[in-house]
């Protein structure tokens, strides 16, 4: 398990182990990755959040048309072998978001209790949030290049 | 292998066996049992025939192997779970008598003899009268493992192997596991117990130490408030062995 | 589905005196499909905890050459669960305090939990 910020690790940590994920990625709404579990290639990783992303925003839209007053909340999607928990939540750094991929050894209930005590205990520790900075294009590069490093190691 | 597969002339050595037993010809009709068992070694009336010869002989140890023989080749033979257990009222163990009648009934659970025996039994051992417990006895339906789901001692009981005794310790040490984190969660404290009940078999988990867990196996028939009276000794009786071990 | 039915259902249970509450569950996906509330719990909780142990106890008896899981009972210090198979997958599971009459309770769930379905 990797993390950019150590707060987050027994969050997340604890997470991975009561819901016996696979696989968990943990990301700000605009994708930056802040924690993953499980992924061994950064390029996963990159194309896992943006999938993700762009999951939420589609039924964030889809909730949006049909009346709905708020979104829906979590994306299940439920294989023979494993399925996938795909949710956002609130926290003091803004909203983020959270995707788990689990195999027949858990079950969605596991997940969405685990994953509740999660975005709970993540609003409770997080720090409070930096002053915004304007991002340049090279700044966010490096950016991207500097948490990409300090989630498969070598700081 | 059951009865039913085996050629129909097989049929006639233990109709033979049966004839000279009943007759009180001990010693032929064990020579003629014995041969029809090294023939058919996995047909189990022909080791229930000696068992029951050997029985009437005296040789309980050798009818005890005998029965457990043909228990190996039919797990619920009913001949040799009532002959188990007559060995065992016989030798005033009515915690053993008291099982292999059970497992008998659950079998056969039209054979009023079976329950009326069993009512016998019960009758004549209170359900907290003391046992003898025996945690090392692979029938005796007492598991032993550890945390890490080994086996530490004993079995499922008759008619099942090691290799499933080694893979119903593995299981139970993740429902121990899921049993504590469920009972914590919820906040319903230490857990006690984890009674699990079929149509057939009843079996109940329980802690014995903080790194060993038992399970107790018991035919469906057993009264589920004496498995668990009795349970919570053999915990005891594990401790004891573990302590010893 | 019959959310009326299941709701005579639940009320029969939960009026046994030490009932916290009861939920239908399935136990391959740890839902909830009916609830009466659980005094101090999230029924989601309870749903999604009981029913990991319910395949746990069933890979036990799967491993033991037995018959399926029809009562799982786990008792604590401060609390049961009871948990008994319905059909289609879906299982009537019951929170009680230690000292409910679990006799009675447990002749109850395992005449209700077959018309879950």
């Amino acid at each position: 398990m990797r993390v950019l910020e150590p707060w987050l690790a027994e969050p997340l940590g604890e997470l991975v182990r009561e819901s016996s994920a696979r696989l968990a990625l943990v990301m700000t709404s605009s994708g930056q990755v802040v924690g993953q579990h499980g992924f061994t290639r950064s390029l996963d990783v990159m194309a896992a959040a943006a999938l993700g992303a762009g999951i939420l925003a589609t039924t964030g839209e889809l909730a949006r048309l049909v009346g709905s007053d708020a979104d829906f909340g979590a994306v299940v999607h439920q294989g023979a072998q494993q399925g996938v928990w795909l949710a956002g939540f609130d926290t003091p750094r803004g909203r983020w978001v959270a995707l788990v991929v689990f195999g027949r050894n858990s079950t969605v209930g596991l997940v969405r209790m685990f994953f509740q005590r999660f975005a709970a205990r993540v609003r409770e520790v997080a720090p409070m949030p930096m002053p915004d900075r304007e991002v340049l294009a090279e700044g966010f590069e490096r950016e991207l290049d500097a948490s990409l490093r300090a989630l498969f190691g070598g700081g | 292998m059951s009865d039913q597969s085996a050629p129909q002339q097989t049929l006639s050595f233990l109709d033979l066996g049966e004839r000279l037993r009943q007759r009180g010809q001990f010693e032929a009709a064990l020579s003629v049992a014995q041969a029809g068992a090294a023939r058919y070694p996995t047909l189990a009336a022909a080791h229930d025939l000696i068992g029951r010869i050997l029985a009437d002989q005296g040789d309980d140890e050798g009818a005890r192997s005998a029965w457990l023989a043909t228990l190996e080749c039919d797990a619920t033979h009913p001949g040799a779970l009532k002959g188990l257990a007559f060995l065992a009222f016989r030798r005033r163990d009515f915690g053993d008598a008291e099982r292999y009648l059970e497992a008998a009934a659950a079998a056969s659970p039209r054979d009023t003899s079976i329950l009326t025996a069993l009512d016998r039994v019960r009758s004549m051992r209170p359900a907290n009268a003391p046992e003898v417990i025996n945690i090392d006895d692979p029938v005796a339906g007492l598991l032993l493992l550890d945390n890490q789901g080994l086996r530490l001692a004993g079995g499922l009981g008759t008619g099942r192997d090691e290799q499933m005794a080694d893979a119903a310790a593995a299981s139970a040490a993740g429902a121990a596991r899921e049993a504590e984190r469920t009972a914590r969660l919820l906040g319903l404290g230490a857990w006690q117990h984890l009674l699990i009940e079929g149509d057939s078999m009843r079996t109940t988990l329980l802690p014995a130490t903080a790194q060993a867990m038992l399970l107790v196996r018991r035919p469906a028939t057993a009264p589920v408030g004496r498995l668990l009276a009795f349970a919570a000794r053999a915990v005891q009786a594990a401790q004891a062995w573990l302590g010893n071990s | 589905m019959n959310p009326e039915r299941w709701q005579r259902l639940l009320e029969d249970v939960t009026a046994i005196d030490g009932v916290r509450g009861a939920i239908v569950v399935t136990a391959e996906d740890g839902l909830v499909v009916h609830e009466a509330a659980v005094e101090g719990l999230e029924t989601g909780d309870v749903a999604a905890l009981a029913s990991v142990v319910v395949r746990r106890a069933e890979a036990i008896a799967t491993a033991s050459g037995d018959s399926e899981v029809r009562l799982c009972t786990l008792s604590a210090e401060k609390g049961i669960v009871i948990a008994a198979q319905g059909e289609h997958g879906l299982w009537l599971v019951a929170v009680t305090e230690p000292d409910v009459e679990l006799g009675r309770l447990r002749l109850m769930l395992g005449d209700l939990a077959p018309e879950l379905g």
